[in-house]
């Protein structure tokens, strides 16, 4: 009898799905980027390269900004607050998650998170989201009973654009997705 | 073939198929893909009991545990899911598309003779005509496709104009996107 084969695993793209190597033909290529550099290297060398010289040039502002401003104190820390009894707390960031959840059979809820953390009122942002979408969104208590918004229907892929456009005060790298449990950078 | 969004909603049917017909599926689909013999117990366990579901255009799929794993159209040949294949990527023949025809596959077009003649495209001349193939594509190590040939692989090079192979399903399509039916 012949050897049994092993299954072959295919790195699949933790954005997109496809197989890591076809991201670049996929829906969104630039949102697969962040995690092709992390999880895929070897496939993209040139967005490794692209990166790296991209941190380069993010170091050698930041050094020249620290000599403008002479001391080395001015580089961006992260504030940390004490909690009683010394823990160190660090400052919450403002962030959006944005979720796909899965309802009955093929039908599936994108929910936002955090609008209100930039300034936005949670439910003229539903009525955007609703109309720019063509389908139904509403504000919701979430479990943490924090507000979100749940739209119908996935759109995952247009939903940062979309935000970014409309509230120009969220960066974009505030947007995170929550992909299989783990939350990734939408950008 | 599986262009437009594909949903349960466009199952029409969903049945435990009787044990004799259970049996003939497993016999065609170990006909047609004998390199898969050793693992068909696993994918197919005859404890488990195969699911057809029927859906538009005369498809039927193959399920089992909720999972689509072949496919096939009226009485044709089964074919792998995309995502099967990627695991046993040796139970196909392949034929090659070049770089510039991935994105026309991925769009759900189907495989004209001159992606596949060309420096970037390989032929395998085994290859007959009504045969379901891998499609492979330059530079790449995965299939993209399922096809379904057209014309035999000696023709697509001698004739090398129209369509060479029927896209049957690709990466990103319904089914590619359907990883269960619940
Ligand atoms: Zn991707």
């Amino acid at each position: 009898m012949a050897e049994k084969p092993q299954p072959f695993q295919v790195l699949y793209c933790g954005v997109c799905g496809l197989p890591a190597e076809y991201c670049e033909f996929g829906p969104d290529f630039e949102k697969c980027k962040p995690w092709l550099i992390q999880n895929a290297p070897d496939l993209y060398p040139d967005l490794v390269k692209e990166a790296g010289s991209k941190e380069a040039d993010k170091v050698s502002d930041q050094l020249s900004s620290t000599s403008i401003s002479d001391a080395g104190s001015s580089k961006p820390k992260e504030e940390v607050k004490r909690l009683p009894g010394g823990k160190i707390k660090k400052k919450e960031k403002p962030e959006i998650i944005i979720e796909k959840m899965t309802r009955n059979k093929r039908k599936c809820i994108t929910t936002v998170k955090g609008l209100e953390l930039f300034g936005v009122k949670l439910n003229d942002a539903s009525k955007k989201l609703g109309k720019k979408f063509a389908t139904g969104a509403s504000v919701v208590k979430g479990p943490t009973e924090k507000e979100q918004i749940d739209v119908q229907g996935d759109i995952f892929y247009d939903i940062v654009d979309f935000i970014t456009e409309t509230w120009p005060d969220v960066p974009e790298n505030a947007i995170y997705f929550i992909e299989d449990g783990k939350k990734v950078p939408a950008v | 073939m599986f262009h437009r969004v594909f949903s349960s909603e466009e199952v029409s049917a969903q049945n435990q198929v009787k044990a004799s017909v259970q049996r003939k599926i497993r016999q065609s689909i170990a006909d047609e893909y004998p390199g898969l013999e050793p693992v068909l117990e696993d994918l197919l366990p005859k404890k488990s009991p195969l699911i057809v579901a029927k859906c538009q255009n005369h498809l039927n799929l193959v399920l089992v545990n909720n999972v689509p794993l072949f496919f096939n159209i009226r009485d044709g040949p089964y074919m792998p899911t995309l995502r099967l294949l990627h695991q046993y990527p040796n139970i196909m023949k392949k034929l090659q598309v070049d770089r510039g025809a991935i994105r026309f596959v991925l769009a759900g077009a189907n495989i004209m003779c001159p992606g596949l003649t060309s420096p970037g495209g390989v032929l395998d001349d085994e290859v007959g005509a009504e045969t379901p193939v891998a499609i492979m594509a330059e530079g790449k190590q995965h299939a993209l496709a399922i096809g379904f040939t057209k014309m035999s692989a000696k023709d697509i090079r001698t004739i090398n104009k129209g369509i060479g192979i029927d896209n049957m399903h690709y990466l990103n399509d319904g089914l590619w996107k359907m990883e269960r039916l619940d």
